[in-house]
């Protein structure tokens, strides 16, 4: 079982992330589940959304989960919010920012001695899809530090999901997941 | 309908048919007399054993403006293209809202004890109530 | 038809609410009046938007509450249609007063209920108390425990409650967010299996059947009125439980998936065992299993049909059992859990030891973990040991603040 808990403010698009990522997995026949806990559901609210992934049915359908991996998307959550809560030993943590990741450790001394990987997802949207969205350049990211498949595969993937959205908004986000690839460190 | 039937011995759905069998055309073109109502219509029962008083219609005053017709809540009022013909003395219960609401003056219906003759009574109509002006 | 159809892939990542509307479409429904609630508002604007997409021939009826939604749902079904919407909570205790006159007046409408608690304090997560509130209303009661299910319980329902012997508005339950909000893959019929399966709608004394004029909704006093209900409790107990078993069965035969009015896992050589509803019903098996490791013979129960309840079922199910625990998601309210009562009254007067139990959980949405489970299978496994109750019978679980027991 693969787990992951986004971080994220309502709004940033971690449901659809988390959705579009189970969607993504669930082709090449694994079972899937995305869900999430909406709080006061107002935009900007912090919220968490949640991936779980295995080779059997996914049964389990409670909210506790110890983390594979967590997705901070929006820069500021780090520090407001204790996004290493039920965290394992091995736990990995993407976590959008614009500083080195000494730097951000500093800042947030939590993250000490655990496996963090940064990338400015923000900025990445900001950039490329012109709008502060940073749920698919974080998949990007996602996709570079777990290896879980082939970029060029990812990316066909979810131009399948975001089919409904404009062509230039598609393509724009392509770039974005290959740009927060190339850029997770 | 009799009231013996038991709960396994009826149409399911607070649910009552108003025809027994097929209706071939609009009731609404069909004469009263015609349509073959059902037991479970208000049609086959007469409440004229309710009244203690009645209407009684002068059509000498009537302009047919049809006000009792729409008024009439036991639907007694016989109309028949836009003319008020008459009462339909098994379904008035003898309220007196068509009374009520009939406009002319003198009015057009009167209540009078249920065993008053009718033609008595419109010969002996009361003629115009000037204080009314 | 006047409408596309949709090529649907083997596996779509639905949620249940989205699973649902697909259904609805399947099931080409006529008439969708609805006033939209979180969290069941992604039916009704799902099943929108096939429509502004031309996926669907039906009518979306917009109203100013929950209560005319139904009332919308009432005529459109008296008219003829085939008919369904969706709420939750507030809405469905708004709309209370209308889902005794659908069942009553005998229409089968399909209420998607996507469970959540009812205020005070305003909450948008799941519990059941709504699913509780009605549970008297005379409406068919289905509850999934997945997306999967929430989909197949809505062609299910069509297919039972407007069968011409049945002719009862049903509730699908599903749990708001853990299933209406949660995406998971899903095997959907393609549309032509699924329109076959819940097949065109024949309609029964209709309004619009102008050769053979009704009046629908009428009055009752004292003479007519016991006998009404007593024909809708008939139907409901000696009818329908059949034709949901006919209506699994051909499902079973399209789909490949069995529904049972109760659903057993592990419960072969169970001597302890959790019976639940909703998303927790899954959240058990998992840890069923994992008791079954440490040597504890856990078993899971859920139920399927709520109405309706499958007594026989239950007391057949249970009465070897040495511990069984019962969980409730609402609020009691001065009693035992509903769910415990009528276990309870499926086992009393049978010779069964079964040690019975009743748990309230979950309220609000309060999260139901594994851990909680473990320790609900091993209380059970305690109670199984010593022979008798070591607890009181009424317990809380997952609840801040000193020890709740009761009865
Ligand atoms: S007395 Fe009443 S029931 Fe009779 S015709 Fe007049 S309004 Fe109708
Ligand atoms: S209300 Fe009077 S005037 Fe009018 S139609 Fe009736 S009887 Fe005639």
């Amino acid at each position: 079982m693969l787990e992951i808990r986004w971080h994220s403010r309502a709004g940033q698009g971690a449901v659809t992330g988390a959705k579009g990522l189970a969607d993504v997995i669930s082709t090449t026949g694994k079972h899937v589940q995305a869900f999430a806990f909406y709080g006061s559901a107002k935009r900007g609210a912090a919220m968490t959304a949640y991936n779980r992934v295995d080779d059997k049915p996914v049964l389990n359908h409670e909210k506790y989960m110890e983390p594979d991996y967590v997705f901070v998307i929006d820069p500021a959550l780090v520090y407001t919010s204790d996004v290493t809560v039920n965290g394992k030993d091995n736990t990995k943590y993407i976590i959008t920012t614009h500083l080195p990741k000494d730097e951000l450790i500093k800042a947030q001394p939590k993250l000490e001695g655990k496996e963090v990987y940064t990338v400015d997802c923000i900025t990445i949207a900001n950039e490329t899809i012109g709008r502060p969205i940073p749920n698919t350049p974080m998949l990007g990211a996602f996709m570079k530090i777990s290896e879980m498949y082939d970029i060029e595969f990812f990316k066909e993937s979810m131009k399948r999901i975001l089919k409904k959205l404009p062509q230039k908004i598609v393509d724009a986000n392509m770039i974005a997941i290959q740009r927060a690839y190339d850029e997770v460190k | 309908m009799s009231k013996q039937q038991g709960w396994d011995e009826f149409e399911i759905g607070a649910m009552l048919r108003s025809f027994d069998g097929k209706i071939d055309e609009c009731p609404a073109f069909t004469p009263q007399r015609d349509r073959n109502y059902s037991q479970n219509s208000s049609h086959v029962a007469s409440v004229a054993d309710w009244r203690l008083i009645k209407p009684v219609y002068n059509k000498d005053y009537c302009i047919d403006c049809q006000f009792c017709w729409v008024y009439c809540p036991d639907v007694s009022i016989i109309s028949r293209d836009k003319k008020m013909i008459g009462i339909d003395m098994d379904h008035c219960k003898g309220c007196g809202v068509c009374v009520e609401v009939c406009p002319t003056n003198p009015k057009s219906l009167l209540m009078f004890p249920e065993q008053a003759d009718e033609e008595t009574e419109i010969a002996s109509w009361p003629t115009k109530d000037e204080k009314e002006e | 038809m006047a409408f596309d159809k949709l090529e649907l892939n083997e596996i779509e990542v639905w949620d249940g609410n989205h699973a649902a509307a697909q259904a609805l479409r399947q099931a080409q429904v006529d008439v969708v009046s609805a006033y939209p609630i979180t969290p069941s508002t992604a039916v009704v604007e799902g099943y929108a938007k096939f429509k502004a997409d031309n996926l669907v021939e039906g009518e979306v009826v917009m109203v100013e509450s929950e209560h005319a939604a139904m009332s919308g749902c009432i005529g459109a079904a008296a008219a003829g249609g085939r008919v369904a919407t969706a709420t939750a909570s507030q809405g469905l205790a708004l709309m209370a007063e209308t889902l005794y006159q659908a069942s009553g007046m005998r229409l089968p409408i399909v209420l998607n209920l996507v469970n959540r608690a009812l205020a005070a304090p305003l909450n948008v997560n799941c519990d059941h108390s709504d699913m509780y509130m009605v549970r008297d209303s005379g409406w068919i009661q289905f509850d999934a425990f997945n997306a999967q299910e929430a989909y197949d319980l809505n062609l299910i329902a069509f297919k039972v409650g407007e069968d011409h012997d049945v002719r009862l508005p049903v509730v699908v339950n599903q749990d708001g967010f853990l299933t209406s909000h949660t995406a998971q893959g899903l095997h959907p019929l393609s549309d032509d299996d699924a329109y076959n399966f819940v097949g065109e709608y024949k309609p029964m004394n209709d309004m619009l059947d102008f050769e053979h004029p009704v009046s629908h909704g009428i009055q009752t006093e004292e003479d007519w009125h016991f006998e009404h209900k007593a024909r809708q409790h008939a139907d409901t107990m000696n009818i329908v439980p059949a034709k949901i078993d006919e209506a699994f069965a051909e499902f079973e035969r399209i789909s490949g998936r069995k529904y049972n009015h109760i659903e057993k896992y592990d419960m072969d050589d169970a001597e302890v065992c959790v019976v639940c509803m909703g998303t927790s019903v899954e959240t058990a098996r998992e840890v069923a299993k994992e008791m079954r490791e440490k040597g504890i013979k856990a078993g899971v129960i859920g139920i399927r049909v709520f109405r309706p309840f499958p007594f026989a079922d239950i007391s057949e199910a249970l009465k070897d059992l040495k511990a069984v625990a019962v969980l409730d998601r609402s609020a009691p309210g001065g009693a035992a859990g509903a769910l415990f009562n009528e276990i309870a009254g499926s086992l009393i007067n049978t010779d069964t030891k079964v040690l019975l139990s009743g748990y309230i959980y979950g309220l609000g949405g309060r999260d139901l973990t594994k851990k909680h489970l473990v320790d609900l299978y091993t209380e059970l496994q305690a109670n199984a040991d010593a022979g008798k109750l070591l607890t009181q019978q009424q317990q809380f679980i997952g609840v801040r603040g000193p020890k709740l027991a009761f009865l």
